[in-house]
């Protein structure tokens, strides 16, 4: 079989690499409660370590200087809906003063439900802000209850429909395998009337040392088992697909246009540059890890690691293979790996597991949840 | 030194009865080793060794200690305390003109500590007992006096009771070495006659030759016959042990020593055999020699297996300083290039692969050990099948014989009922029981020995709460009723899993084998089945279910190193794992034939 005729199971998306132009990610890390199942870097803070914090982070952002433009902004927590409108145009006056934002630039904020609030939406829309990315993670009280979310199922739709008023570009988390949630089918047909765009669907996974993890342990919590968690991630894969979404990535559905440029320049192996206590930046062949504790982040404390060809080979098949912008050939060769001829990589294009077209190849996407399997196979 | 006033000994005793602290405390008395340079259990030389508490390498040394205003030369050789070694120590034993027998107060005597007591015997030693760990709690002096002189029967009411830990009554020991073990006899005038007890590999020196002169002296320059091997070499160098190698310039009867000789392999040097002087050679070698045979074998594989040279490099080199290691190439369908190794026993196996793994640096996966079986052919040839994969078809065989052994073991007798029965699964024929005292029981069976080296220590150890001691000889061959048990995955014959076992319970290890797989190999994309077979004949099957889902959901946020380093974290463990068809299987299956029955304790 031609490669040719197997790209109808699959949408092959090109994705411009702009060496002119950076990705940033900013992390505000405050939260009012910590959700059971989080392992994210977030602080329950008070006024004066926020503006601590914030202060902080100004003045990292004024002392980072790049002559390249920026695409995409990303404020990510945490919980940046917690942000006051005020420490929405400080952060927004200093990134506009310090960087060249192209002007279609993609800027998303992540905000929870009970947080956001209309004074707040049009302070978002006063900056540049254009894409809402918002924590519903399920449309269940009981559920929501059970992890530690703070708002209902009614708030998170009162808020949607608020949220739709301002922002057309707006994205839903949802978590798979949850205690009892056999299918989230439902609550997606229901964002979807709510003109949610773009739908993020995460498997649960249980981190040590979170609340979550000695609930478990403990038998407090019951975790959706092995099967039923793939059951119910099929089940919405098929139903998005039905509505037009696109899997772009193992966990990311998006309709035509609306796909997260941020993450696609992660995935693309494009540069950025983060800010703020735990966050990655990828410069210059670089990838640099601030601290993760607020003590450390103050003192500038950052681990820094030099990428080597044998660690982007290995980088760009896991991040090329479990999205649909595929894996370079040529880049690959030039550094040094001729994947044509991994005998793993013969098998799997011959299975029709995996896809050549033109320069790349691609993982279809209903192998997608054994990505690991493939990308562990493809690796030099 | 006179030879009036030298003294060659060893010590004997069973494991953790304080073998090396008690040689410890004589090298400290008698001030060898200052102090300062003293480091527990000198004689232990190999990290594995102190690990273990055992003695593996014989470590001889000079001690020079002064009695009754005289000063004696006391030459301590050190004994490898293991059934493995039986022979080494017999030929240590015959270096030497007494031992020294300790037994801990709160053990009494074991089965291995006996089994090396009459080899001692054997070899007209002086014995003298002694008592030890006597600061012990549970300590039973007098019980163990009246073991010793019941079990053994050696007089033990004058002997010394010792702590060697605590350095209580050690003057005694001197004592009785210098008062009771004779002292050599030997003409130093008399043509050369030495016994090789042990040899190692120095890289400058060549092969070493660690000897007892009995008659004659051997310098430097003199040339040396080997009397087994017939090969001459010239002395470089002749020394004694302090416990570090010294050069000096003669060795004379009665003397334990060194010598040198550029002797480029460790096969020209075998322990037991006679050195005389090539140019006034005796015409009798030394009696006791023999050629030392492996018993158990098993397949060492390279875990990468581009390593396959280093391995080779690897083996070699411990050979160098192991002439009773022994091994040849291998290849496995599964498991690729490698090499089928020959050990003495299965402590000899533990000790090689993990030197191999520590000292070298080396990945390795192991096959489940076997013996060595003789088959006879329908058309009347005999092979030796030591690698169960080499059996030939059932209808060719006309039968099949295995290696059987003469077991000894002591026992609370409480435990005795466990044992029978363990010793009934383990195919034992029952010869003698007999009460030695009402501590302590002796059981006689004859067993298999490929039973043996299955999972009899381990049985043993936990059905008595490690309190019965084990120890055997070989036996000779038997016919058995021996069928070989294939394990097929997903179709397709494993070789390495091959494994060959009594008809009686080939459907029960076939079947324990299948669950365990079933535990041991991770999911796959597919449904893999798991069916152990006899011939064409299937005699159990388990299935393992296919994987559902294989990914790391979330890979956003810029942390991609973490997602990577998880992912090189995984490519190390598949790198540990073995394709049989499209079944990738860890190499711990390998081993877990041998871990059969396991789960049921």
């Amino acid at each position: 079989m031609k490669s040719s005729e197997r790209m109808a199971d699959i949408d092959v998306f090109e994705f411009p690499t702009d060496k002119n132009s950076i990705s940033i990610y900013i992390h505000i890390p405050f939260c009012e409660r910590k959700c059971s199942y989080c392992a994210f870097v977030s602080f329950c803070l008070d006024k004066s370590e926020r503006e601590k914090y914030i202060n902080s982070l100004l003045e990292e952002i004024e002392n980072f200087s790049t002559t390249k433009n920026v695409k995409t902004i990303y404020l990510g927590g945490g919980t940046p809906s917690l942000l006051s409108k005020y420490e929405i145009f400080a952060i927004f006056s200093k990134l506009r003063e310090k960087f060249d934002i192209v002007e279609n630039a993609e800027i998303t904020i992540e905000v929870n439900p009970n947080s956001v609030d209309e004074e707040k939406l049009r302070a978002y829309k006063e900056v540049g802000i254009n894409r809402i990315s918002v924590g519903v993670q399920s449309l269940s009280n009981k559920t929501l209850k059970s992890i530690g979310r703070l708002h209902t199922k009614e708030e998170a739709i009162e808020k949607l429909k608020r949220i739709k008023k301002y922002f057309d570009n707006i994205s839903a988390d949802l978590i798979l395998g949850l205690s009892g949630e056999k299918s989230v089918v439902k609550y997606a047909k229901k964002l979807i009337k709510l003109k949610v765009k773009h739908i993020s669907s995460y498997m649960l996974e249980v981190h040590e040392n979170t609340k979550l993890y000695y609930e478990v342990r403990d038998k407090k919590y019951r975790l959706l088992d092995e099967k039923g968690v793939t059951k119910s991630y099929d089940k919405l894969v098929k139903f998005l697909k039905k509505r037009g979404f696109v899997q772009y990535e193992v966990s990311n559905f998006a309709l035509a246009g609306y796909e997260s440029k941020h993450n696609l320049n992660y995935w693309n192996y494009g540069e950025y540059v983060g800010f703020g206590v735990s966050s990655h930046s990828f410069l210059r062949g670089r990838r640099i890890a601030n601290a993760d504790t607020l003590q450390g982040y103050y003192k500038r404390e950052r681990k820094e690691e030099k990428i080597t060809k044998k660690m982007e080979i290995e980088e760009r098949i896991m991040l090329g293979l479990r999205c649909y912008l595929g894996v370079d050939i040529s880049i690959l060769k030039n550094l040094g790996y001729d994947i044509q001829k991994s005998e793993s990589y013969r098998k799997f294009l011959k299975e029709g597991e995996i896809v050549e077209y033109g320069e790349k190849f691609y993982l279809l996407p209903k192998y997608f949840k054994f990505a690991d399997y493939y990308i562990l196979n493809l690796l030099p | 030194m006179k030879l009036n006033n030298k003294r060659n000994f060893c010590i004997i005793a069973h494991i953790d009865h304080g073998k090396s602290t008690l040689a410890d405390r004589l090298i400290e008395m008698s001030g060898t080793v200052s102090k300062r340079d003293m480091q527990s259990q000198i004689l232990d030389s190999m990290d594995l060794e102190r690990e273990k508490g055992i003695t593996i390498k014989l470590a001889p040394t000079r001690l020079i200690y002064e009695y009754n205003g005289q000063e004696y030369e006391l030459n301590l050789i050190d004994t490898p305390g293991h059934v493995d070694f039986t022979y080494e120590v017999s030929r240590s034993l015959a270096a030497c003109e007494g031992a020294l027998l300790l037994v801990d107060a709160s053990q009494g005597v074991e089965a291995q500590t006996l089994a090396n007591t009459f080899l001692a015997l054997d070899n007209n030693l002086e014995i003298i007992p002694i008592i030890n760990k006597i600061d012990l709690p549970s300590a039973r002096i007098d019980e163990a006096k009246k073991e010793i002189e019941e079990v053994i029967g050696l007089d033990a009411e004058n002997c010394p009771c010792i702590s060697a830990k605590e350095g209580v009554n050690i003057e005694a020991v001197f004592k009785a070495i210098i008062e009771q073990i004779p002292a050599p006899s030997g003409d130093e005038n008399g043509k050369l006659k030495c016994l090789i007890f042990d040899s190692h590999y120095d890289n400058f020196k060549g092969a070493i030759c660690l000897i007892r002169v009995f008659d004659g002296k051997v310098k430097k320059g003199d040339r040396i016959l080997m009397m087994q091997t017939q090969k001459v070499f010239e002395v470089t160098e002749v020394g004694i042990f302090v416990p570090t190698t010294k050069e000096c310039d003669i060795l004379k009867a009665g003397d334990v020593g060194y010598i040198a000789g550029s002797i480029k392999t460790i096969s020209d040097v075998k322990v037991g055999d006679t050195i005389t002087n090539a140019d006034n050679p005796i015409s009798e070698p030394l009696p006791g020699y023999k050629e030392v045979q492996p018993v158990v074998f098993c397949g060492v594989f390279p875990v990468d297996g581009a390593k396959y040279g280093e391995l080779k490099d690897a083996l070699d080199k411990l050979k160098l300083n192991d002439a009773s290691l022994q091994f040849s190439p291998e290849n496995s369908s599964a498991l690729g290039y490698g090499f089928r190794c020959g050990f003495l026993g299965l402590l000899h196996l533990e000790i090689i692969t993990e030197r191999l793994e520590r000292e070298f640096n080396l990945d390795i996966i192991t096959t489940a050990p076997s013996v060595s079986y003789n088959v006879y052919k329908t058309n009347g040839d005999c092979l030796e099948i030591s690698n169960p994969s080499n059996l030939p078809p059932a209808v060719e065989i006309a039968r099949i014989e295995e290696p059987v052994v003469k077991a000894n073991i002591f026992t609370p007798p409480n435990y005795v009922g466990s044992i029978m029965e363990l010793c009934q699964d383990k195919r034992g024929v029952y010869k003698n029981m007999i009460y030695l005292d009402k501590h302590r029981v002796e059981l006689n069976y004859r067993l298999p020995l490929g039973e043996i080296i299955y999972d009899f220590f381990d049985s043993l150890k936990s059905r008595t709460h490690g309190y019965a001691s084990f120890d055997y000889e070989f036996d000779g061959f038997e016919t058995s009723d021996l069928v070989r048990v294939d394990i097929l995955l997903n179709g397709e014959k494993c070789d390495a899993l091959s494994m060959i076992v009594h008809k009686d319970k080939a459907y029960s290890r076939g079947r324990e084998l299948a669950e365990r797989l079933k535990k041991i190999i991770p999911r796959q994309l597919f449904e893999v089945p798991i069916q152990a077979c006899i011939g064409n004949k299937i005699i159990a099957r388990e299935t393992i279910s296919a994987m559902r889902k294989d990914v790391l959901a979330k890979c956003y946020g810029g942390d991609i190193t973490r997602k990577r380093k998880l992912l090189e974290k995984q490519k190390e463990g598949k790198k540990r794992m073995r394709k049989i068809g499209s079944v990738e299987i860890p190499s711990e299956a390998f081993m877990s034939i041998l871990k059969l029955g396991d789960d049921e304790k």
